[in-house]
């Protein structure tokens, strides 16, 4: 019985691989944009408008408040509402842009408010402006503590897409539950499911390790 | 060069500088004294608006610092600053702090700006070190590159805030020295320090500061052996006993 399963699942593992494409997909492209938008609010909540910090800090509240499959619901359901047709891929890219980018900006303004304050002094005073401080004294000295956590925080996200299976892509979640419709052997399935997802996520486990040791030094 | 006129500045309540007036020509050298807490780090913080102020004008080399306005990027790129704690950049070695602001804001190539930064560092006795990292040098040895860090930008004003207190006794001399081979090259300068020496070997006048107000200013000689004010002779008398 189970050998007849088990050659089901490798005449179906193409399938597998068209959902570890599409996860990794997400995973890469909400990866980079949540990198991008991270520091940028990082960047901008760790600096000296209030008005800036305060609506930053709601964002970011708002998305650690609340569980990330409502989050997802809520970009698929709302934007309809207001004319904005999101395909389920561009809905789940959109909530996982919003959601990585909030705790990335945490980590970035954690990391730059780690930088005493006389190094931006330093800057200041020999006539750097404010975002030539920022590339050459600031960010290069916080990617020390950034890098860490922020590896650490990739792992948490990628696995996080597999939430987006909720609205109907066709993620690797999504075909673990697709395949056991059709067979039953729900622990094989899954075992694989998560298999693969263990697969792009070890790599950067064992490189956040390493950040970790090297940067403690 | 400098001129405060009517300089009032708030922390809150406490009221650091106290309608400051106070004029430094062109190649002076003035030391600044005073207790702590007096407002005399805070004053030369104001010269290139490291602090802003709330009351009156500073201007410097023509330029009205008091003013929001101004864009200081220029005038802070030509004067040096030298912090108390050095704040040498600690992901860079010692030759790329130095070059890092001719580069980046005079736009020197990095070739002639690296030949610049070597002469600097011949200046304050450091040849060896270009390549070490700020980490691996002693305090005074950090605060010589601090000050080469300021000369590559061929300033016209050198501030120093308190340069030497937080150096090991026996590095103060090698610190001290640098500055007075600056003084003999008739760079304007306003030092916050304690050093009596330095003050009476090169300073042109002493400023004493307490309470956020220009108490006395004077010859050193003058000022340290015959000071006109009771809380003068007070802090000449501690620094001394010490």
């Amino acid at each position: 019985m189970m050998a007849f399963y088990f050659s089901r699942l490798v005449e179906i593992f193409p399938f597998f691989l068209k959902g570890l494409w599409m996860t990794s997909q997400i995973a890469f492209i909400s990866l980079a944009t949540c990198t991008v938008l991270g520091f940028v609010l990082g960047i901008l909540r760790s600096g000296k408008n209030k008005l800036i910090r305060w609506i930053i800090g709601v964002y970011v509240s708002f998305v650690r408040g609340t569980p990330f499959v409502v989050q997802v619901f809520i970009v698929f359901f709302i934007l309809p509402e207001w004319g904005i047709q999101l395909k389920a891929f561009q809905a789940a890219l959109l909530a996982m842009a919003i959601m990585g980018s909030a705790f990335i900006c945490e980590i970035v303004a954690g990391g730059i408010n780690a930088i005493p304050k006389g190094q931006w002094e330093a800057g200041t005073a020999s006539g750097l402006s404010l975002v030539q401080q920022l590339r050459l004294v600031i960010v290069p000295q916080a990617m020390k503590v950034i890098l860490p956590p922020l590896v650490g925080q990739y792992v948490l996200l990628i696995k996080d897409t597999s939430v987006v299976s909720v609205i109907g892509v066709m993620e690797l979640t999504r075909v673990g539950w697709v395949t056991v419709v059709r067979i039953p052997e729900g622990l094989m399935v899954f075992s694989l499911v998560g298999i693969l997802y263990f697969v792009i996520s070890y790599p950067l486990i064992l490189l956040s390790n390493y950040l970790e040791r090297r940067m403690a030094v | 060069m400098i001129e405060f006129k009517h300089v009032n500045k708030w922390f809150g309540k406490l009221h650091v500088l106290d309608d400051v007036n106070l004029e430094i020509d062109k190649g002076e050298v003035l030391v600044i004294c005073g207790p702590s807490g007096s407002g005399k780090s805070t004053l030369i913080r104001c010269i290139n608006r490291l602090e802003p102020i709330q009351e009156g004008e500073i201007v410097v080399d023509g330029v009205p610092v008091h003013d929001k306005a101004t864009n200081l990027t220029k005038l802070r790129a030509d004067i040096g600053f030298v912090f108390q704690q050095f704040h040498l950049y600690p992901h860079m070695t010692v030759l790329q702090n130095v070059m890092l602001a001719p580069v980046n804001v005079r736009k020197i190539p990095s070739d002639k700006a690296e030949e610049i930064a070597r002469e600097k560092l011949i200046q304050v006795g450091l040849t060896d070190k270009a390549g070490a990292y700020p980490a691996q040098l002693s305090g005074g040895q950090q605060q010589r590159v601090a000050i080469a860090r300021g000369l590559a930008m061929s300033p016209k004003i050198m501030l120093f805030d308190e340069p030497t207190s937080a150096l090991d006794p026996e590095m103060i001399g090698e610190v001290l020295d640098v500055m007075v081979n600056l003084v003999s090259e008739g760079m304007t300068m306003c030092v916050v320090t304690h050093e009596m020496g330095f003050a009476r070997k090169v300073a042109d006048r002493v400023l004493f500061m307490d309470m956020g107000k220009i108490v006395e200013t004077g010859k050193p000689d003058e000022f340290f052996d015959n000071p006109q004010t009771h809380r003068a002779a007070d802090f000449i008398s501690k620094i001394l006993t010490h």
